[in-house]
């Protein structure tokens, strides 16, 4: 009884307060987007137009003449890659939501683990497994050839994207309607003609959006070319080799605004793509499942399913010999097991461990929180430019991580505002650069939450505050465990953007895995790999554990 | 326009708050209190150099090339009460943040990897003079002349054979630089990208200094048609022989390489016709937070020979004696006569233009003038 009087006076309060509140959120929201995205992007804009104080387009001229080969290698290989990746992740998803019991939850295991991908690593044990001494194509099959080109790029890259976006397709399959389904199968197709005219169809916007988004990815990818390119260049890795070779950030920046032209072009097609997909799935609860015998698909459904079992065999392989390596001491060609790469990482790096944990649990702390509200702002209130600011946010994603890093050092790096060295510029550059997948995965669940209930709850009295505290937040709640444990994996696994911003005394787990990819310590870096691996998997089975039991508290 | 202006006013609402934030920061309010000590110190350099630290405090954040080198700076510590912290980068990494930077470094020293990066970062007024007492005991080719930069050793270069694949292939194990050119190596030679591996940038220079611009670059493209890629690490040539993917390697070498014999079939060639090198720089960062203990480091490293003998130890080099010829307790491996005779100091002048022709020579790359 007296809850209620307490609630009411607490809404009061929240009332008076609320709509400045209000304006304040809205300020810091869009201030910091400004701050963390636009100014650092202006910044790498400036830098290669600048050349002492003075406009020049020297840079461009430069880049345009001398690596037109390399921006080419970057537009065929990424066309090739959202292909050829496209094709098994819609096998992969294909496969996965029409099976069930525990292959289906095998499945799920697989993708859940391979969705941590430390970078670099991967590519190490593609060359390790399929090298011109390789376990598999020298030990196993006898055969040496030349994996460092470009196939070997494409392929790498093909398998290394297919997690996350066969989750998105098996996401969009199994809120499909599958009234449609029934009603053919009513209608007498056979279940071949089902695949290809109604499923296929029905997901078309979602694999269209599939493409687009490898496509970005893998214009952006540097460390697959870096690793097993050999003599093929693409704009992002010659980015990198400025960098990190020639010390030129004014050549990088204008190389990185050039690659900007066809990324935006891409994601232009993806916002239109993107409004479609979402109305596939808008608002409709999941089957689970889709009732559908891919091997009486004809030649379709066997491709499909021999492809996703080549994926699923071949990542298998991949993180077992990742898991391994960093156990395994070679003499002359015979390995044994040691812990030695273990002790050598507890006796230096426990500070390092901890601190990265840390970091990645504040940023996704903040980064969650951010990613709700701006998904709210932008997405139910009139708040000025929104459009504008919603195409800001998606910045980062287009970026390649190093040049978002020396946009940071760049920007922040004299008073007032001077951040370079301290750890907040680190978390920052981490958030900015998840959130525009983050506020992607509010916005979709802010879409499960009726305008007509916040509405009501104004009708009701109700303030700014009072809704976003008791509607809107509370509607997101599995959001943000999505966003939560994407924030923290994505966190642990980001090297490109902070090698720059780490400084001495402030090391994280994955420079150090850079480092010792750079200084070719494989095994080390193996078992850097592993242990972020196994941190990510604990905090996603904690969150998901808090999660439930939250839950079963909100039902009853 | 309404909208932009408002965007503007949120912008500077959200500066002034981060800026708020920033000077709360710790690291930005060290520099203030370690203000006085900046007069004592160059006292107490000039009175006793070898003897009792000057007052230094704080910490003193090192880029190093390896990690390494962390007992170096606890005996460091251990003696002068200074933290160090440590990070290992690439020189080229260094140069491309200090540069980005713009005279605000986050980091005092700078420890390691090929002195050309040093030159260029001289050139640009990154680095902080360093004068003290011994200097004048190191030997002047391995040091800038105005004491902005100097040699922590030198990195020597040759090749890293695989026995194995060579059998195989019915390759010659090759002796010479001269020997690389020949057919039967097609394919199965590696280097690294002489922009990013200070070492094989060393032996680009050191080569077109030996034989001459037209010839060094003839036997270049030569060697190029060699080579099976160029890596973009600096230990790719290294690792891809060890790991039987490739015959040959163009590396450094030092202890560790000789440590490889035991666990790979490997073979370790020093090149007949001489030996290319590159000096490892050590230099303070200019405006950095705590420039006097970086510097009294540079004076520390060098004015004991106990120091240079423990860094001599876990470099597994012996160059230190070449840099101070007059230290004591290490004894050079080589003699410097296999040594090739070059121009150090053009190691850093040349770098750009060099590194601007190999890039096209390399394939792919148009030439831009």
């Amino acid at each position: 009884m007296n809850r209620t009087n307490k609630g009411a006076s607490k809404d009061a309060l929240f009332r008076f307060l609320g709509e400045g509140t209000d304006k304040l959120i809205i300020a810091v929201l869009l201030g910091s987007i400004c701050l963390f995205v636009l100014y650092p992007i202006l910044r790498i804009f400036s830098q290669s137009v600048l050349v002492d104080g003075w406009l020049s387009f020297d840079a461009y001229a430069d880049v345009w003449q001398g690596y037109r080969t390399s921006l080419w290698n970057s537009l065929f290989s990424s066309v090739l890659t959202a292909f050829f990746c496209t094709f098994l992740s819609v096998a992969v998803a294909l496969v996965m939501t029409s099976s069930r019991g525990w292959v289906r939850g095998l499945m799920m295991g697989v993708i859940l683990i391979t969705m941590v991908s430390p970078p670099f690593v991967s590519s190490l044990a593609y060359i390790q497994l399929y090298g011109r001494r390789g376990w598999i194509t020298h030990r196993l099959l006898g055969i040496s050839w030349d994996p460092y080109n470009c196939w070997g790029v494409i392929w790498m890259q093909s398998i290394s994207f297919v997690p996350m976006n066969a989750l998105f397709l098996s996401g969009i399959l199994t809120k499909m309607d599958t009234a449609s389904i029934h009603a053919a199968r009513d209608l007498g197709a056979g279940t071949r003609a089902i695949l290809m005219d109604v499923v296929l169809p029905l997901i078309k916007p979602g694999i269209l959006v599939t493409v687009l988004l490898t496509f970005v990815r893998a214009l952006a990818d540097f460390g697959t070319p870096t690793i097993i390119g050999g003599r093929f260049n693409t704009l992002a890795s010659d980015i990198y080799i400025q960098l990190i070779g020639y010390s030129n950030p004014t050549k990088a920046a204008a190389m990185n605004v050039i690659l900007l032209v066809p990324t935006l072009i891409a994601f232009l097609a993806y916002r239109v793509m993107l409004e479609k997909s979402d109305k596939l799935t808008a608002g409709r609860g999941g089957q689970g499942t889709v009732d559908l015998k891919l091997h009486r698909c004809g030649a379709v459904g066997i491709l499909a399913m021999v492809f996703s079992m080549l994926f699923f065999v071949m990542m298998l392989l991949q993180y077992g010999s990742i898991f391994a390596s960093g156990f395994m001491k070679v003499t002359r060609g015979v390995y044994s097991f040691s812990l030695d790469y273990v002790r050598q990482l507890i006796k230096y790096d426990s500070a390092t461990i901890v601190r990265s944990v840390v970091y990645a649990l504040i940023v996704s702390f903040v980064g969650t929180f951010f990613a709700m509200l701006f998904a709210y702002y932008t997405g139910r209130r009139n708040v000025p430019g929104r459009r504008f600011f919603d195409f800001l946010v998606m910045m980062p994603y287009m970026i390649p991580g190093t040049c978002f890093g020396i946009g940071y050092i760049l920007a922040f790096n004299k008073a007032p505002m001077k951040l370079t060295g301290t750890a907040l510029i680190v978390m920052a550059c981490m958030l900015f650069k998840q959130l525009p997948t983050t506020t992607k995965l509010c916005s979709a669940a802010l879409t499960q939450v009726p305008r007509t209930l916040e509405l009501s709850a104004r009708d009701l009295g109700g303030g700014r505050m009072a809704v976003l505290r008791d509607v809107i937040l509370p509607g997101m709640r599995t959001a943000f465990f999505t966003c939560f444990t994407h924030n923290f994996s994505s966190s642990m696994t980001t090297a490109g953007a902070i090698i720059f911003l780490i400084n001495p005394g402030k090391k994280l787990l994955v420079f150090n895995l850079f480092d010792k990819v750079y200084l070719g310590e494989y095994p080390m870096a193996s078992l850097i790999a592993t242990l972020i691996i196994v941190i990510v998997l604990t905090v996603e089975g904690l969150v998901w554990l808090f999660s439930r039991r939250k839950g079963k508290r909100y039902v009853s | 326009m309404k909208k932009i202006i408002s965007a503007l006013l949120v912008l500077v609402m959200a500066m002034s708050l981060f800026a708020g934030c920033g000077s709360t920061e710790p690291e930005v309010t060290v520099a203030p209190t370690e203000a006085p000590v900046v007069t004592e110190a160059p006292a107490a350099e000039t009175e006793a150099p070898t003897e009792a630290a000057p007052q230094l405090s704080g910490t003193m954040k090192v880029v190093a090339t390896s990690e390494a080198y962390v007992d170096l700076f606890n005996k460091f510590t251990e003696e002068t009460g200074v933290a160090v912290e440590l990070l290992s980068m690439s020189s080229g990494e260094v140069l491309s943040k200090l540069r980005a930077e713009g005279g605000t470094p986050s980091a005092d020293l700078w420890f390691g990897g090929g002195v050309d990066a040093f030159m260029s970062a001289k050139e640009d007024g990154l680095l902080e003079q360093v004068n003290f007492e011994a200097s004048a005991e190191l030997d002047p080719t391995y040091k800038d002349a105005d004491n902005y930069w100097f040699s922590k050793g030198l990195t020597i270069v040759g090749f890293l054979v695989n026995n194995t694949l060579a059998a195989e292939l019915e390759l010659d194990i090759p002796t010479s630089w001269a020997d690389l050119l020949d057919e039967q190596y097609a394919g199965e030679i590696i280097m690294s990208n002489p922009a990013i591996s200070g070492t094989n940038y060393g032996v680009v220079n050191c080569l077109l200094q030996v034989m001459g611009e037209e010839e060094g670059w003839k036997y270049f493209e030569a060697l190029n048609e060699n080579i099976a890629y160029y890596g973009r690490r600096g230990s790719d040539p290294k690792n891809k022989v060890t790991a039987d993917e490739y015959a040959i390697g163009i590396t450094y070498l030092d202890g560790t390489i000789d440590a490889l014999l035991e666990q790979y079939d490997v073979t370790i060639v020093y090149p007949a016709d001489g030996i290319p090198y590159i000096p490892e720089g050590v230099a303070v960062f200019k405006g950095a937070e705590n420039v006097d203990a970086a510097k009294y480091f540079v004076e520390w490293l060098y004015s004991g020979d106990e120091n240079l003998q423990m860094l001599s130890q876990i470099d597994q080099k012996t160059a230190v004696k070449v840099i101070k010829p007059t230290m004591e307790g290490v004894e050079l491996a080589y003699s410097t006569d296999i040594l090739v005779d070059v121009d150090v100091a053009l190691f850093g002048s040349q770098r750009e233009d060099i590194l601007a022709k190999f890039e096209v020579l390399m394939g792919d790359k148009a030439a831009t003038e």
